[in-house]
């Protein structure tokens, strides 16, 4: 009986591992990869610097940061733009997302992280998440695609806030009374600080 | 093995063949979706476009359909006009030195001699004294569940949680937190557009709906009808203080990833008001 059990255990798991979602395994990904970085996070003994450096090496892999550049610019402004430039705005782009991830994170470092039920549609999947503390909750939404390798991050919604809103409407009020260089000399010096 | 032990087999056996069916169905059900873009993203795919690619990045052409995504942020990009930008524009330097000079410090102070249980307390009690505001508009916006779970919260945190101190409500799961209504956002579920946007001093960005909304939210807030006094000063002043010791940094992560502060406090406004309207 017990062998039997066993049996009728192990097919079941393999049903359904065979058929899982493609947004269970996003949410699956991006669920090990957060869970790591808040571990990091919460390291007591550990200088802030080398907490950024760990929690950057883990992350990167699913966020698809040089497509966030080219989406933040559109297809208005990227296309035209020579590779130099697209390089240079790219890199720059890429140090300032990683920054304001990294305060983000930070913000709501000792408090609790809930997924929940990922919403899919063709190629993508929003994965809700609620940062809960006693305070407050936050609503942290993250916008995942499926490239040919892996699910991959391309945007953010913070309260329903996306990132690549936010600098889409920055970059288009720059680049329509300046020039790239303008804007990348923005991106370069950060006003603030 | 019995008669009892095969029918619950054959059910388990059942149930994970109906588990992957189930799911078998919802990978075929998203496969129109996708396969709607399907020849555009075959013809992209056998035209390497040269101009587009980064080299460090080669995931950036395997996100092939950058229009299916352009769209989707176009769509969600709201744009309102600004016709005041030069008041606005004052009016966010006025907000942005009051906070920094004036706002967090207090609050800052504040957090230093209060307790946690304190601020919590302060924060419940004039969250339950605004339940008129959030009441009226679930009922305006036709929500007569989270009206009625608005009331009773309410009732009961106002008795059983001493004059809204306490949080009592949040116990009970029947009782659920409404999304928090005000009247612009009503105004917004009727298909009343923004105007213009607007910045206020001290009441920070809003638009002339909101505004108006603002208006009608204020009639509706027990503290607009205590007399204007000296005690009116302190308790809003306190309300406003509290608040703030629960956001100390945010507005500093808005800025610090700003190009233009402005602007992106702007889009941010009018981002968030879109979410709560459609919520």
């Amino acid at each position: 009986m017990k062998r039997l059990l066993y049996a009728v255990l192990i097919l079941f798991i393999t049903a359904q591992t065979g058929f899982t979602d493609d947004k269970d395994s996003a949410k699956k990904i991006l669920a090990s990869k957060l869970d790591a970085a808040i571990a990091v996070l919460q390291k007591k003994n550990m200088d802030q610097k080398e907490k950024d450096r760990r929690i950057i090496e883990i992350v990167t892999p699913i966020f698809d940061f040089p497509f966030m550049a080219k989406l933040s610019l559109g297809r208005k402004n990227w296309p035209g733009l020579s590779k130099e430039k697209k390089e240079k705005f790219t890199d720059l782009f890429i140090k300032r997302l990683e920054a304001s991830y990294l305060e983000k994170l930070a913000l709501y470092t000792d408090e609790a992280l809930v997924y929940k039920t990922p919403v899919q549609s063709g190629r993508k999947v929003e994965i809700p998440t609620e940062v809960i503390s006693k305070d407050k909750i936050i609503s942290m939404t993250y916008k995942l695609y499926k490239s040919k390798r892996n699910w991959k991050i391309y945007d953010m919604e913070i309260e329903g806030i996306s990132i690549i809103v936010t600098y889409r409407s920055q970059f288009d009020q720059i680049l329509e009374k300046g020039t790239f260089e303008d804007l990348l000399l923005k991106l370069e010096t950060p006003e603030n600080k | 093995m019995n008669k009892k032990q095969v029918t619950h087999l054959l059910l388990l056996l059942l149930f994970s063949a109906f588990l992957s069916t189930g799911c078998a169905h919802k990978s075929v059900k998203s496969l129109p979706e996708t396969s709607d873009d399907s020849p555009i993203t075959q013809a992209r795919e056998t035209i390497p476009d040269k101009a587009e690619q980064t080299p460090s990045s080669p995931d950036v052409e395997d996100s092939i359909e950058d229009d299916f995504f352009d769209e989707e942020f176009e769509a969600q990009q709201v744009l309102v006009a600004d016709p005041l930008s030069s008041w606005n524009k004052g009016m966010f330097h006025f907000n942005d030195k009051l906070y920094f000079w004036v706002l967090k410090p207090l609050a800052r102070g504040y957090m230093e001699i209060t307790p946690d249980y304190f601020r919590r307390g302060v924060k419940n009690f004039f969250y339950n004294l605004t339940m008129p505001m959030r009441f009226v508009n679930c009922l305006l916006q036709g929500k007569g569940n989270a009206a009625a779970s608005e009331f009773s919260r309410f009732v009961v945190n106002t008795t059983a949680g001493g004059l809204g101190f306490g949080n009592p409500a949040d116990q009970n799961p029947d009782l659920v937190v409404s999304t928090g209504e005000d009247l612009g956002q009503t105004f917004g579920k009727y298909g009343i557009g923004n105007g213009f946007y607007i910045v206020w001093p001290m009441l920070g960005p809003s638009t002339l709906r909101d505004s108006v909304g603002l208006v009608g939210d204020f009639f509706l807030n027990p503290l607009s009808y205590v007399e204007y006094s000296e005690t009116w000063v302190a308790v809003k002043s306190l309300d406003l203080v509290n608040q703030t010791s629960f956001h100390i940094g945010e507005y500093e992560a808005l800025k610090n990833s700003a190009l233009d502060p402005y602007v992106a406090l702007r889009n941010s406004y009018l981002q968030y008001r879109e979410k709560k309207i459609k919520e």
